[in-house]
């Protein structure tokens, strides 16, 4: 029933902007799916904990950092999953955040969901992005004695490999 | 136990490899075959290629190739390629091909360059295996939707 | 040194109660270089004969595959990016195709769609012979099983050599469908081959799985319960083993599998016997599916021409597969090349398992926990 599961999309997406009015900044609905929902880095961890306890968001797949030199931002996305709530384990709900390209720093949401212990390790590495609150903030894939500049931000190219 | 012993007596399957070869599958993908005909130099297999691969040279087999204006012909380097035939089936007039070929190893790292002449020839080193070619048709069995009535989904 | 996760109100042996106040232990270091199962190095503190705790430091066998993969363009990613885990290549294709094939706005025939259902639950079948092999089976010293699942796999490669005509690598699904169509010969041999499959089960249970040492070895071993379970994220079979039936070919289905006809093993125990058996019964599983897929295949085209460009957006789609649900997020601006390709494998989600579950057992239990976890570390790693 196409218009019942719409406004299971929009009835959580209306649970979060009354509860965060200020922080949430939109939303985006694809499909049956995919919910998308860019937010204020700052509150990073209340939603989190609204998502948790109240709407059964209990893990998250996977962070993702998206280096972005044109607009001089860093995107991070939580991609949340439930598997606990039968009724809404086939949702992913993307959480976005936006930081400043100069100096990123954002609350870890460990201590929320643990499951993303490692996937934050990976976009501090990868993208320079500090997560404060981490217990373990160090390198995960690269050398140990990597000085260079975090490697998939866009400032690195391999001009060999052709044309971006 | 039981399971141990019972292999006792059953046969072996081990080919003795120079002289018994494995029968190879139509489609195998083995080194590529260029049909100098049909070659037009458009540059796809090229810029499909995920290693980087192909590169283009001038033929340098005496003959006339009308349908092919700057006669360029793709070499290809197989310390690189990956072999997954992207180039064969992107080839919009079909002038590459499959082959049952895999006895590529060489002594010298230069001569894993293959020059478009030696490319066109068709493999006899490769033991018995069943017919490996698929064809001029340039499709392997596959049909396409005409482009008119893909849905806008 | 070591990860900040204990929340375990398991009892600690005396002896490591003891051991933790005065300094007795000792840190190995188990190395780099697994010719089985791939390069992990996991530090390990040990005390006597007890891990105390361990550190995972992957990152051996990183290569910079999301950066690689925006050089290259859609269609010629997908050989790098099924080089991961090359052994259950085709989802990790497939889960790269599909966000491509959302934001192009192609749909593949349903013929193409059995076929691609069909090549992944070969995939999986095969996958898990390669898991029960090494994993399983050479990790806790059993060599009978190895050769076993190693020669039973062999008749499953050839038969995805016909079809594909590569033994591994097969960069079959580009977007817009499969690249060929079954070969003549291929439905016979292929449920000649499941029959044959289906005898050997029953020999591997008797010789592995019903095997009173591997029982011993494996049951109650590396326990996680299901809150546990869900709320470190994990996925794929270890969390099947654990209690939650949550599988994306049910929850999302993709390719032929609304139309198709199947369980989803889970077993509560949440031990490392536990999760052998799940991946035992998804090999059952995956038969019931192919034949099914065979009898039901409709004809008609196999594939659609999908354009070379990428349009601008962002898309999102999850596979099942062999190690767990694998989330593609691939973004587009409008150019050959995708600006950015994010992969989230079950494999990288597993990783905090081991410095989890790792804590106050033997070392001798460690292979065992790690083999039933199957732990792809090229997966992990990318």
């Amino acid at each position: 029933m196409a218009t019942q599961s719409s406004t299971r999309e929009e009835d959580l997406v209306n649970k979060l902007k009354t509860r965060f009015p200020d922080a949430i900044k939109g939303s985006k609905i694809e499909g049956n799916h995919r919910i998308t929902i860019p937010f204020d880095k700052d509150k990073l961890l209340d939603i989190a904990q609204f998502m948790r306890d109240e709407l059964g968001f209990d893990h998250v797949k996977g962070v993702a950092g998206v280096d972005d030199p044109t607009h001089k931002k860093i995107e991070v996305f939580y991609f949340t999953g439930s598997f606990s709530k039968p009724e809404i384990e086939d949702l992913i709900v993307v959480l976005q955040a936006e930081l400043p390209r100069d100096s990123p720093t954002i609350a870890s949401a460990v201590s929320v969901w643990e499951s993303a212990h490692f996937h934050e390790r990976e976009t501090f590495e990868m993208f320079g992005v500090k997560f404060e609150g981490h217990p373990d903030l160090r390198k995960l894939l690269t050398l140990d004695n990597w000085d260079g500049p975090p490697p998939m931000l866009k400032d690195i190219k391999f001009p060999e490999m052709g044309q971006r | 136990m039981y399971e141990g012993i019972k292999h006792i007596f059953k046969r072996t399957f081990t080919l003795k490899y120079p002289y018994q070869k494995v029968l190879l599958p139509k489609g195998f993908r083995g080194r590529h075959i260029l049909y100098m005909e049909k070659c037009t130099g458009c540059g796809i297999c090229a810029w499909i290629c995920p290693e980087r691969c192909i590169s283009f040279v001038q033929a340098a087999d005496g003959k006339d190739h009308p349908q092919n204006p700057e006669n360029r012909f793709p070499q290809y380097w197989y310390a690189r390629c990956c072999f997954c035939h992207f180039c064969t089936d992107y080839c919009p007039t079909g002038a590459l091909d499959y082959s049952p070929d895999y006895e590529l190893a060489e002594y010298d790292r230069e001569l894993l360059v293959w020059s478009p002449e030696r490319l066109s020839k068709v493999p006899t080193n490769v033991g018995n295996y069943r017919s490996a070619f698929h064809g001029n048709n340039g499709s392997m069995g596959v049909t396409y939707e005409p482009v008119e009535k893909q849905p806008k989904t | 040194m070591t990860a900040n996760l204990d929340q375990t109100k398991t009892p600690a042996p005396p002896i490591v109660i003891a051991a933790a106040k005065e300094p007795s232990t000792l840190d190995v270091s188990v190395g780099p270089q697994h010719p089985g199962s791939g390069h992990l190095r996991m530090l390990i503190r040990v005390d006597g004969d007890y891990i105390v705790s361990v550190d995972p430091d992957i990152g051996y066998v990183h290569r910079g595959c999301e950066k690689i993969a925006e050089y290259r363009t859609a269609v010629s990613n997908i050989p790098h990016l099924e080089r991961p885990c090359i052994i259950d290549a085709i989802h990790l294709n497939w889960g790269y195709v599909l966000p491509i094939e959302e934001l192009q706005g192609v749909v593949v025939p349903p013929r193409g769609q059995y076929i691609s259902t069909i090549a992944a639950e070969m995939n999986r079948i095969m996958s898990h012979l390669y898991w029960l092999a090494i994993n399983a089976g050479v990790f806790s010293g059993h060599t009978t099983i190895f050769m076993y699942a190693f020669g039973d796999r062999d008749l499953f490669i050839e038969l995805a050599e016909m079809l594909t005509g590569a033994r591994l690598t097969y960069s079959f699904l580009p977007p817009g469908g499969p690249r060929r169509d079954l070969p003549a010969e291929f439905k016979d041999r292929l449920l000649k081959l499941l029959d044959y499959f289906e005898r050997r089960l029953v020999e591997y249970d008797r010789i592995f799985f019903s095997n009173p040492l591997v029982i011993a070895r494996a049951k109650g071993i590396g326990t996680l319960k299901r809150e546990e379970a869900i709320k470190l994220g994990l996925t794929g079979p270890v969390l099947r083993g654990s209690g939650v039936k949550y599988d994306v070919r049910k929850v999302e289905p993709y390719g032929a599998y609304a139309d198709l006809d199947f369980e989803i093993p889970t077993f509560e125990e949440g031990d490392s016997y536990a999760r052998f058996l799940v991946r035992f019964e998804e090999m059952k599983q995956s038969i019931k599916i192919i034949r099914q897929a065979l009898e039901k295949m409709p004809k008609g085209p196999i594939a659609r021409k999908a354009p070379l460009i990428i349009p601008e957006g962002e898309a999102i789609a999850r596979v099942e597969s062999s190690r767990g649900e694998l989330v593609y997020m691939v973004k587009g601006d409008n150019s050959d090349k995708p600006s950015r390709v994010k992969i989230m494998n079950g494999s990288f989600r597993t990783l905090i398992a081991l410095p989890y579950l790792l804590r106050n057992v033997h070392v001798a239990d460690m292979p065992i926990i790690y083999g039933s976890l199957d732990y792809w570390p090229v997966e992990a790693d990318r």
